[in-house]
């Protein structure tokens, strides 16, 4: 993508007054969104997105700058511009890059890009038609099919000099029911750091499409959720979100290094109940937040962050990592090239634990099953959190009951995470997109199922 | 290349290509910002970013195609993969492009202050300083951050449309963290700088906010009167303004379609699109398709007048545009949305109002609105924070308690509104001013 030899000297200029810390990021990447309504191909949303982000540090100072023009020229304007914004004295910074082949844990057969329009549409086409055909009462039928070709180059001034292609592709499908009268709707995303043949196996496009009527026309026929505090079992997959938002959010550097978490300085204390040990792993095979190394160019790794209830680890970018006095631990994401990294999850999940299904619903004698989970949001001063339920059943006599709507679930993730007092067997993540400052980005969520002895359920 | 060059490079392919219906969109934006932590700045960023979008019909289909990249061979590239993916478009909706209008409103947005780094880095640094100075609970956490932004928009097509748009700002953020020694509480408010660069209002309400918050109880379950302050309101409208697109309308995605007419909301409501609302930060004489905009009721005294139009969904519904053709990116393909929407205010005062309430909740942050809230059923479950009115008054904060209802059923219940609307200040061409807003009875989850 930019040479050795004209990031090193991007990297000089960018250092050249006083920085003890530079880093160049590139990317040219293909996004590709294929949209379907109403039964037809209705749009197409295909964007090269190309340019550069450049960071100088100095102690806990940073200078962020970025620019859609990547020749040396252009580059170096940029450099020289967060140099002045730091403008420390002067440095004779004598940089050498050396390349680093991280490898690819991620191998893909089939690149989107090699793939003509007409064999995506044949993909999204299946998912839509079995939504469309699963049942009269759904009056309409939304899909979409999103292949990303993200290329990167991160180098910076210790040595780093590396590039990786992360390609992933996701398929959703959003069916809207209506019985009598009463519209609702259900979705389901798939997706993979995989290419098309993430459809030749391990995701069955008509499944995808079954799954958001199903869930449509459930809810389309339910009465409203009750109000109230009660115990609830959240499944597994999606349910993950209650971590990532009760607790993962507040985990990350970017809110634990500037004090505004409330589990900071909490290391080795218990935090959470005894069942829980939680994860995040940037290494996982194919699987959706996974990285090579991260958009600073340290590789990314597996961190417990909560071992049995207590706190092992928080996820650290370099930035954070100075703050706090520890090193960065594969963490450091950005949406592209125009965001300022900051510390985020990859694949972040509650591990498995020894209950049985069963008995974590026989357990339940009056309260709520949250089968599958909107998103949610969080503030990590606080803590306090929500998220919204897309599927969900009261539980009667420890039994599956009635299933109702407009369900949504608000705490406070410190008490929270202590009150998941049991833990099921069979893990299962979801794939979701992350928002936060430094963007938009692939994040899986996971659990097996789970129970919290009491929450907020928002209902009516 | 400088995008007059690209523009010609695009223009030469298309033609080469013999294509005659094109279009070239291009968005630049630059921004600076300085965050300060602490005492110190912490960070300083500069970006420039920016693309164009080119669109063309092909056997009456529009393909579209973008890039950041404004090279020659980027030129030539877009051409032919918009035209590609024309082909493999399927619906059968006539598409257009605009030609325009004889005459464009005179739009002035008031120029930003010219901040150098220096003076930016000096008034973000006064801000922190103001914060801390503000209440002894303020605490390290806080934040200040000052932003100047500007926006170019251009649109350019074989129909003789050529029009561009220029427009800045700077704005500080005040973003305290507060705590009683037990918990922490936090708030942000964002004030837009003009000639004389007063922050002061940003720091009271801020730190205001964010104290009255510590010590917070749990409202109680039960359904009550609800004032949404304005910024809820805004954040409420926000998530389903979507209900009023034609676009929307025309799928079977909102319950409004083919209601104009019909009586819709309480006869207190009076809700108004306008382009060129006087504190928008980006006022604008020109949509996504370079038709004029306008100023228009949608709900006028309860009843829906009228949907959101751009171009192809007026043909569709058989009227006119009504100049909301608009972009979510430079990237995206064209759609429909207001500009500023504004609930238009009543007659009584923010504490008329309450004491209208007499008994109820008083709201004024509302979360997860991305997750709780269903823009097509209209049925919402929300996070929320505030405060109880006991006996017309506002008294104990409460938070971490879930307000739900219908949006549609909301839009009737609403008993009256306060005599101020204010900007949310989300700060793009897409805002929503709102005063507070009585609701006669919502469902409250808490203790």
């Amino acid at each position: 993508m930019i040479s050795r030899s004209v990031c090193e000297r991007v990297l000089s200029a960018a250092a050249s007054t006083g920085a003890d810390y530079a880093e160049l990021f590139a990317e040219r990447s293909l996004e590709h969104n294929i949209s379907m309504v109403s039964d037809k191909v209705d749009k197409i949303q295909d964007t090269t997105i190309a340019g550069a982000g450049i960071r100088v540090f100095l102690g806990l100072r940073s200078v962020a700058a970025s620019t859609v023009d990547t020749s040396e020229e252009g580059l170096i304007r940029c450099a020289l511009q967060a140099a002045s914004a730091l403008a420390q004295g002067k440095a004779a910074a004598d940089i050498r890059l050396r390349e680093r082949l991280y490898g690819d844990a991620h191998p893909v057969r089939i690149v989107p890009s090699s793939v003509s329009n007409e064999e995506k549409i044949a993909v999204l086409r299946k998912a839509y038609r079995a939504a469309r055909s699963y049942d009269k009462t759904i009056k309409q039928v939304t899909g979409n099919l999103l292949t990303v070709d993200h290329n990167i180059l991160v180098a910076n001034t210790e040595g780093t000099y590396a590039q990786d292609r992360q390609i992933r592709t996701r398929l959703g499908i959003q069916s809207i029911a209506e019985i009598n009268g009463e519209t609702q709707t259900g979705s389901c995303h798939r997706g993979a750091r995989m290419g098309m043949e993430l459809y030749e196996g391990p995701v069955n496009p008509i499944a995808i499409g079954h799954y958001a009527s199903r869930q449509a026309i459930t809810m389309a026929g339910a009465g409203y959720c009750p109000a109230g505090v009660m115990p609830v079992v959240i499944d597994n997959g999606f349910g993950g979100v209650i971590f990532h938002e009760a607790c993962g959010h507040s985990l990350e550097a970017s809110s634990v290094a500037y004090g505004t978490s409330q589990f900071c300085g909490k290391l080795g204390q218990v935090i959470a109940n005894e069942k829980v040990t939680a994860i995040d792993d940037g290494t996982i095979p194919n699987a959706w937040g996974s990285v090579n190394f991260d958009d600073e160019g340290t590789p990314s790794r597996r961190n417990v962050l909560i071992d049995k209830g207590v706190l092992k680890s928080y996820m650290i970018d370099k930035m954070g990592g100075r703050r706090m006095n520890m090193a960065p631990t594969g963490n450091a994401r950005r949406q592209n090239y125009g965001y300022v990294t900051t510390s985020r999850m990859t694949n972040t999940f509650i591990a498995e634990g020894s209950d049985s299904n069963d008995d974590i619903l026989a357990s339940v004698d009056y309260g709520f099953y949250a089968k599958d989970m909107g998103g949610g949001s969080v503030n990590p001063a606080t803590g306090e959190f929500n998220f919204a339920v897309r599927e969900g059943y009261m539980i009667r006599g420890g039994k599956i009951a009635e299933p109702v709507r407009g369900a949504s679930l608000v705490g406070k993730g410190s008490e929270i995470i202590m009150k998941i007092d049991m833990v099921g067997k069979y893990l299962e993540m979801g794939q979701g997109m992350c928002g936060s400052s430094s963007g938009s980005i692939p994040t899986n969520v996971g659990q097996p199922m789970i129970r919290v002895s009491s929450i907020t359920v928002g209902g009516r | 290349m400088r995008f007059e060059v690209f523009k010609e490079a695009v223009t030469a392919k298309a033609q080469a290509l013999g294509l005659t219906d094109y279009e070239l969109y291009y968005s630049r934006s630059e921004s600076v910002s300085v965050d300060v932590f602490r005492q110190e700045v912490r960070s300083f960023s500069s970006s420039l970013e920016g693309g164009v979008c080119f669109r063309c019909l092909l056997g009456g289909r529009m393909g579209y195609a973008s890039t950041e990249d404004l090279s020659a061979e980027s030129a030539e590239e877009i051409v032919l993969r918009a035209a590609e993916n024309a082909k493999v478009l399927e619906s059968d909706d006539p598409e257009f492009l605009g030609e325009g209008g004889a005459s464009y409103a005179e739009v002035c947005p008031p120029a930003a202050p010219q901040l150098s780094a220096a003076e930016m880095t000096a008034l973000a640094l006064d801000l922190q300083k103001a914060l801390y100075a503000a209440d002894p609970r303020v605490i390290d956490g806080t934040s200040a951050r000052v932003i100047r932004a500007s926006d170019d928009t251009a649109i350019f097509n074989s129909r003789g449309l050529d029009v561009s748009q220029h427009t800045e700002a700077a704005v500080a953020l005040a973003a305290p963290v507060v705590t009683d020694g037990k918990e922490m509480s936090n708030s942000y408010k964002l004030s837009r700088l003009k000639d004389g660069l007063d922050f002061s209002e940003a720091v009271e309400k801020s730190v205001k906010e964010a104290t009255a918050k510590l010590g917070a109880g749990v409202a109680p379950t039960g359904t009550w009167p609800v004032v949404f302050s304005s910024s809820a309101m805004a954040s409420l409208l926000g998530v389903f303004s979507g209900i009023f697109s034609g676009e929307n309308a025309a799928r079977g995605m909102s319950l409004l379609k083919g209601r104009e007419g019909e009586i819709i909301a309480s006869p207190a409501v009076t809700l108004t699109d306008d382009p060129f609302y006087k504190d928008s930060i980006m006022p604008s004489a020109f949509d996504a398709e370079g038709t004029p905009t306008s100023r228009k009721d949608l709900i006028d005294a309860g009843k829906l007048t009228t949907l959101l139009h751009n171009l192809k969904t007026a043909a569709s519904a058989g009227c006119a545009t009504t100049g909301n053709a608009a972009k979510s990116s430079y990237n995206s393909p064209v759609a429909v949305r207001p500009f500023t929407l504004v609930l238009q205010p009543g007659r009584l005062t923010a504490d008329e109002l309450l004491a209208k309430a007499g008994n109820g909740v008083y709201i004024d942050f509302l979360g997860g609105l991305h997750a709780g809230a269903n823009p097509i059923s209209g049925d919402f479950s929300l996070q929320s924070g505030g405060f109880l009115i006991e006996n017309g008054k506002k008294t104990q904060a409460v938070r971490s308690f879930t307000v739900s209802g219908n949006f549609y059923q909301l839009l009737k219940q609403i008993d009256d509104l306060s005599d101020t609307a204010e900007l949310s200040g989300f700060g793009s061409a897409h805002d929503f001013a709102c005063p507070d807003v009585l609701v006669s009875v919502l469902s409250i989850a808490g203790k």
